[in-house]
């Protein structure tokens, strides 16, 4: 008896915490999804999914969805084609190659609400060392307001999006460069491949894996990403940077649209749900192939 | 054989305009923190300070109110890392050394809750912590900082005490060792590194929270670190710049150096526990 109960002693306050502070939650937000609940969080009768209608039908939905999208393909793409070569190059060795990683690592360890305050300044229209900087070199004529502009704010997001990214990214391309055989890339050198056809035939199919899972986990916490955005623009100017996640905190803590607001996260959690399924497939498929 | 130097300036070369962009935001904080106020507000904005005035340091640990939030930041992580390892520890021991009916379910059941972000849950919770009286409570981050990192911290150790050789326990085992003498001497010693590492990336992680602090905070003597700095830019028509930069860098400094300090365990022990 003590023996076969022990595993289930051991993960039990495991997954009691995750159903009493995780579970729950998307319990009580899926309830509410489906009944008309004044400002105050009092739910009352079933409502015929209106929630979910008023959603869908909100001027701000599409709009916002768009964003998100264009967002996290935008990062995670950016993201993605920027670290293989970085994690190529640091997969080298050469000179200062250690300060090189720990200088391309740091981002990761600076929360991104200081990195949105840190940049949000630097970006100043007037006092910001970025227009300061372009103008010295001579690259612009008039300072831009680089966050209070529509057609400019959202690409800078997107860019400090990708520089936030690349770190944990590099790491795992690099954990998947050092795992290579270097006989294999020997062999292929002496039969005349070049470098590009080693990269091409041989590194890019090896560490498939690693990107498959860089790509999945990425677009997850890029898709979810908050901080960044309402640190720095709060989805200003005229929603112009709104994604759903700050949208939806706009719609829950700001406007007391609790109906909207929880049907928006019962939406967002079945993506997610959706995507986690491909990783659990993915990371699956790669335990099989290195067993 | 290619020439060592000439290949190393040439990496340097490919690497340096990241180098530069990233460093960038860390040279404006430390201009922005040592120039005199005046020199905040000018036009054009330079780089180099007529005075290098450390004050600023001091005026703005008074002004903020940082020291109580420094205070604040440390207490929840602390408690948080602490809670999560309790708690992760023996469930990633189940999932690594046993056989049990429904270990593969617990697996995929770690996975979901590792890609849920606390942004989407973040109305349920406060909810939930509302309906428990602990909205404006520390202890209610704690809490939703344990669950957050249960299944990352879950994931990471069980695929270090998976690289642990069993026989070394088995060998106790013949040896006449208690379960709870072959964990204190034989096990936990060997598991310790993996479970420092695992800390580490949890106390990081609640450090640099926000959503869910900027959610069940109220009060500004509770706020942590990031919520103190967030709110000195936060909704005000006079951010005081110097003392802002002043501040992240005091946030920052010191995770950034432990973050460089322990780079390469750190990164290796993500590789395992990412990829295993």
């Amino acid at each position: 008896m003590g023996r076969a109960s022990a595993p289930y002693l051991l993960i039990l306050p495991s997954i009691l915490f995750a159903f009493w502070i995780i579970g729950y939650p998307i319990y009580d937000m899926a309830n509410m999804s489906v009944h008309a609940v004044n400002r105050f969080g009092k739910t009352a009768a079933f409502n015929d999914f209106a929630n979910y209608q008023r959603l869908f039908s909100h001027q701000l939905f599409i709009g916002c969805l768009i964003r998100t999208l264009v967002w996290t393909v935008f990062v995670v793409g950016g993201t993605v084609l920027l670290s293989v070569p970085i994690a190529l190059i640091l997969n080298e060795k050469f000179f200062g190659r250690t300060l090189a990683r720990i200088i391309i690592m740091l981002p990761w360890a600076v929360s991104l609400t200081m990195t949105g305050i840190v940049w949000r300044w630097s970006l100043n229209g007037q006092f910001g060392m970025v227009n300061a900087t372009l103008s010295n070199f001579g690259l612009q004529d008039t300072p831009v307001e680089w966050l209070a502009t529509s057609t400019t704010a959202f690409p800078i997001l997107i860019a400090i999006g990708i520089l936030v990214s690349i770190p944990f990214t590099v790491t795992v391309i690099l954990g998947g460069l050092s795992s290579l055989q270097a006989d294999v890339f020997e062999a292929a050198k002496i039969d005349g491949a070049t470098a590009w056809q080693r990269f091409r035939y041989l590194t890019l199919p090896l560490i498939r894996p690693f990107l498959n899972i860089v790509l999945v986990l990425n677009f997850i916490y890029v898709f979810n990403s908050f901080p960044l955005i309402w640190v720095m623009t709060q989805g200003d100017p005229a929603n112009s940077t709104d994604i759903l996640v700050t949208w939806l905190y706009k719609l829950a803590f700001r406007y007391g649209e609790l109906g909207i607001a929880s049907a928006l996260s019962i939406v967002m959690f079945a993506i997610l749900l959706a995507l986690t399924m491909v990783y659990a497939a993915l990371a699956m498929r790669n335990e099989r192939s290195t067993a | 054989m290619e020439n060592p130097v000439r290949k190393s300036l040439l990496m340097w070369l490919f690497l340096s305009p990241l180098v530069v962009v990233i460093l960038f935001p860390f040279a404006v904080m430390v201009s922005t923190a040592v120039k005199p106020r005046v020199e905040v507000l000018m036009y054009p904005p330079s780089w180099f300070p007529s005075e290098i005035r450390l004050q600023n340091f001091i005026d703005m640990w008074q002004a903020t109110r940082l020291g109580p939030a420094v205070m604040n930041s440390l207490l929840v992580s602390i408690a948080a890392t602490v809670l999560c390892l309790l708690v992760a520890i023996p469930a990633a021991y189940a999932a690594a050394r046993m056989e049990f009916t429904g270990r593969k379910l617990f697996r995929q059941f770690l996975l979901v809750t590792q890609m849920l972000s606390p942004i989407v849950l973040v109305l349920g919770i406060f909810r939930l912590m509302a309906k428990m009286g602990f909205v404006d409570q520390l202890p209610a981050l704690v809490l939703a900082y344990v669950a957050f990192n249960l299944a990352f911290s879950v994931w990471m150790l069980q695929a270090y005490f998976q690289t642990i050789p069993k026989e070394l326990e088995e060998a106790a085992t013949l040896d006449g060792a208690s379960t709870l003498q072959r964990m204190r001497l034989i096990f936990l010693p060997l598991a310790a590194p993996a479970i420092g590492i695992t800390a580490v990336f949890i106390f990081i992680y609640c450090w640099n929270e926000f959503v869910l602090a900027m959610t069940l905070l109220r009060s500004p003597e509770k706020s942590t670190l990031t919520l103190q700095t967030f709110s000195l830019v936060g909704g005000r028509y006079q951010v005081e710049w110097d003392h802002v930069m002043a501040a992240t860098l005091v946030a920052s400094v010191p995770v950034a150096a432990i973050f460089a300090l322990l780079q390469r365990s750190l990164v290796s022990g993500l590789t395992v526990g990412a990829v295993k």
